[in-house]
């Protein structure tokens, strides 16, 4: 039997870390703190957490830093705790290789999906990708490039194929403009920085019943997108 | 800061200028004189004509007629020259004994003397026209001056303002370069703007320091080359007249009820500038201080809200039934939810007064914008129908911002009708703005808020009492105000309330993204 999930969180705030951990350990986690960026990176090399939450605002250094250092030695996931209007920091630290932000404040039900989602991209980087996935109602077959909705076949062009592949290949994760150009079209240049909204515009045209109320493919403003995962 | 003509140097006055103008009279004189002496050759010419034909007194009157014309013409030297010369030619050619200088009948002297009298009292009485003639031309000159010295600076403005107009006027109606060196509350000059040299700046300030006019023509520091009058307010000097080359000490009359009429319309300008500022002071405090109130009591509500329930769920005593501590929680949970609006809304209605604000507007698609602020607002909606119409068209807007202000359209639309009811967003293009609106089935505004209901801290008359500090509509104004747009509110005809953002189509650069010619679909 596999131990739980080790969660590691970095948080100066005593409160918030008691309630982080409380809740956590309550869904099945283990848990441990770090109060510093110093600590947090000696507990991140010394335990090997499956997951961390990371404050961007800690007292003796820049979270950012911390999350681009700890990338470069670790592939942990983190997710990155921020407060709102720092959409930009939210931005930086996902393209620096974050995995997913939360904003304060959040509920636990919000931390969890993040973390579970979290939890199973990182289950086995080495596996190879499935051919055929599956996510409310979006079937996306990659050997045939075939996708259907509800079982009715949808028809979409070449880049649409691509975003989406991404966007349910990363389901329940935000990915950045950058990160989706990058992605689909292999550079992130400025020129074709509004091509992702178009193409999202057309699949949500195609997918989405009502484009003002998606089911799926959700825009987290200013961010980026997130493919809405299962329960 | 205004710099002075590049004409500065002329501060001291050309000593080359002053001889030639000196010569130009001594020309003129030495003209005049020669005329003076020609008529009295004439006069002789033609005496011995009528010396042949009339006789002596007739002479005698020929010459009286010469030195009064003289008099009248030529002015001091030459019409005297003309004088005597007029009784040494008479003595000489017709005076027996004739040819000689000598006077045989004293009785001639009398007639001399006469003859210098007229000819001095004719002098004395031109002279004295003349004066008067030039003073009322003066004075003439002055009131127009004067007059429209008024003219200028009754078209108030700053001081700076009037600063400037007083120099362009005056140094085209003195033709001379000047300068208005303003002065700070102590009394000294504001040097450093100038660039004047120093020589200069120390008789402005003996002339500020002394309240009387100092330089060129007046007892203090004469020997500069330059004249400055000060600008005497009522309650402190004002500043400087700096007039940098000399004038003629006539024009200090003129000078100094100009340099009067200057001050007093700086002074009215800067205390009107006072008041005004004096005014915002206070209605920023005010503002303040409601703000403060009102935000204290609205934090505090729904803190007492919480800590009342918890202390309640902590008590280790009686223990609330589980429904009720069901009932409690919802309650902490509501009130901190509504605490945490109240903190957002403030923090933006702060930053976007104190302009740290930066609109970043780029191609949106609006309905990503709506999409989002109704799914922050899903908790309140509940099972409120939403319906949306929108254009499928790329936007220019900040989109952050703008999800901002929905989500307090939103809000308030949720706050202001009965529950159940739809809400209705709609956006749409017209006259080079787009137009978004969020109308509700509420009663409406009332009749003559629909420009107040967007002033921060006001809650509305309208007996619906509202949770919620009163900035929600603020921040949407400022946002739209910071996207060079406006916002409306009006009660629709059909009943409820209808708030519209108008946001201009500009501020981006190139074309929306699918019309881009590098775009393949």
């Amino acid at each position: 039997m596999t131990p739980d999930p080790l969660v590691l969180v970095i948080e100066d705030d005593a409160n918030l870390r008691q309630y982080l951990n409380t809740t956590l350990r309550s869904h099945g986690f283990r848990v441990e703190e770090a109060t510093t960026w110093e600590e947090g990176k000696k507990l991140t090399l010394q335990l090997g957490p499956d997951v961390l939450l990371l404050d961007l605002g800690l007292p003796d250094g820049d979270g950012l830093s911390l999350a681009r250092e700890l990338r470069a030695v670790s592939r942990v996931p983190i997710i990155v705790v921020s407060a709102r209007g720092r959409e930009e920091d939210k931005v930086l630290a996902l393209d620096m290789g974050a995995d997913d932000y939360i904003t304060k404040p959040f509920g636990s039900g919000e931390l969890l999906a993040r973390i579970r989602v979290a939890l199973r991209h990182s289950a086995d980087p080495s596996a190879p990708p499935p051919s055929v996935v599956e996510v409310a109602g979006l079937r996306m077959d990659f050997l045939m490039r075939e996708v259907t909705m509800n079982q009715k076949p949808v028809r979409l062009t070449k880049n649409e194929f691509d975003l989406l592949a991404v966007l349910i290949r990363h389901a329940g994760q935000v990915l950045t403009n950058g990160q989706l150009l990058q992605e689909v079209w292999g550079d992130s240049s400025r020129a074709h920085a509004t091509y992702v909204r178009v193409y999202m515009r057309s699949l949500r045209k195609k997918l989405e019943a009502d484009p003002t109320r998606p089911r799926l493919l959700l825009t987290e403003l200013g961010i980026g997108y997130r493919l809405k995962p299962d329960k | 800061m205004p710099s002075l003509p590049a004409k500065v140097p002329g501060a001291t006055p050309d000593p080359a200028e002053g001889a030639a103008r000196k010569r130009m009279r001594a020309r003129g004189d030495l003209r005049k004189l020669g005329v003076a002496i020609s008529m009295v050759a004439l006069t002789t010419g033609l005496g011995f004509v009528v010396y042949h034909y009339l006789g002596l007194a007739d002479v005698m009157m020929l010459y009286m007629l010469c030195i009064t014309v003289a008099a009248l013409q030529f002015g001091r030297w030459p019409s005297l020259t003309a004088s005597v010369l007029s009784i040494l030619a008479l003595d000489y050619c017709f005076i027996e004994p004739r040819y000689s200088f000598v006077l045989t009948d004293m009785q001639h002297i009398g007639t001399f003397a006469v003859m210098l009298g007229v000819g001095w009292v004719i002098l004395g009485l031109v002279e004295r026209i003349r004066t008067q003639t030039r003073l009322a031309l003066e004075q003439e000159r002055h009131t127009r001056t004067l007059y429209r010295l008024g003219k200028v600076l009754a078209e108030g403005g700053s001081v700076a303002a009037i600063r400037l107009r007083v120099e362009a006027y005056l140094s085209q109606e003195l033709e001379v370069p000047l300068a208005v060196l303003l002065c700070d509350g102590k009394g000294r000059l504001d040097d450093a703007e100038t660039g004047l040299p120093p020589e200069v700046l120390r008789t402005a300030q003996a002339a500020l320091d002394t309240g009387v006019p100092a330089g060129h023509g007046t007892e203090t520091l004469p020997q500069s080359g330059c004249l400055m009058l000060p600008l005497p307010g009522t309650e402190r000097p004002q500043g400087v007249l700096a007039l940098l080359s000399a004038m003629p000490p006539d024009r200090l009359g003129l000078l100094v009820p100009m340099a009067a009429q200057i001050a007093l319309a700086m002074e009215r300008s800067s205390l009107a500038r006072e008041r005004t500022e004096a005014r915002i002071r206070a209605e920023h405090e005010q503002l303040r201080s409601n703000l403060l109130s009102s935000i204290s009591h609205d934090l505090r509500t729904p803190l007492g809200t919480i800590t009342g329930a918890t202390t309640t769920l902590l008590d280790p005593g009686p223990q609330a039934a589980p429904g009720d501590q069901k009932v409690l929680l919802n309650t902490i949970h509501q009130e901190s939810r509504r605490l945490l609006r109240m903190v957002n809304n403030l923090l933006d209605i702060t930053k976007l007064e104190s302009g740290l604000v930066k609109v970043k507007k780029e191609w949106t698609a609006v309905e990503e914008v709506v999409g989002s602020a109704i799914s922050h607002l899903e908790e309140q909606l509940g099972s409120r129908p939403v319906s949306v119409e929108l254009p499928e068209i790329w936007i220019p807007m900040d989109p952050v911002l703008v999800e901002q202000a929905l989500q307090n359209l939103l809000d308030n639309a949720i706050k202001f009708s009965p529950p159940g009811t739809a809400i209705e967003v709609r956006g749409w293009v017209e006259d080079k703005q787009f137009l978004i609106s969020v109308a509700d089935q509420g009663p409406g505004i009332p009749v003559g808020e629909e420009e107040l209901i967007f002033e921060k801290l006001y809650r509305g008359t309208g007996g619906a009492a509202a949770p919620g500090a009163g900035l929600g509509l603020a921040i949407c104004r400022g946002i739209s105000q910071a996207h060079g747009g406006t916002i409306l509110a009006q009660t629709r005809p059909q009943g409820g309330a209808r708030i519209t953002m108008a946001l201009p189509l500009d501020g981006v650069e190139g074309m929306p993204p699918d019309l881009n010619p590098d775009f393949t679909p």
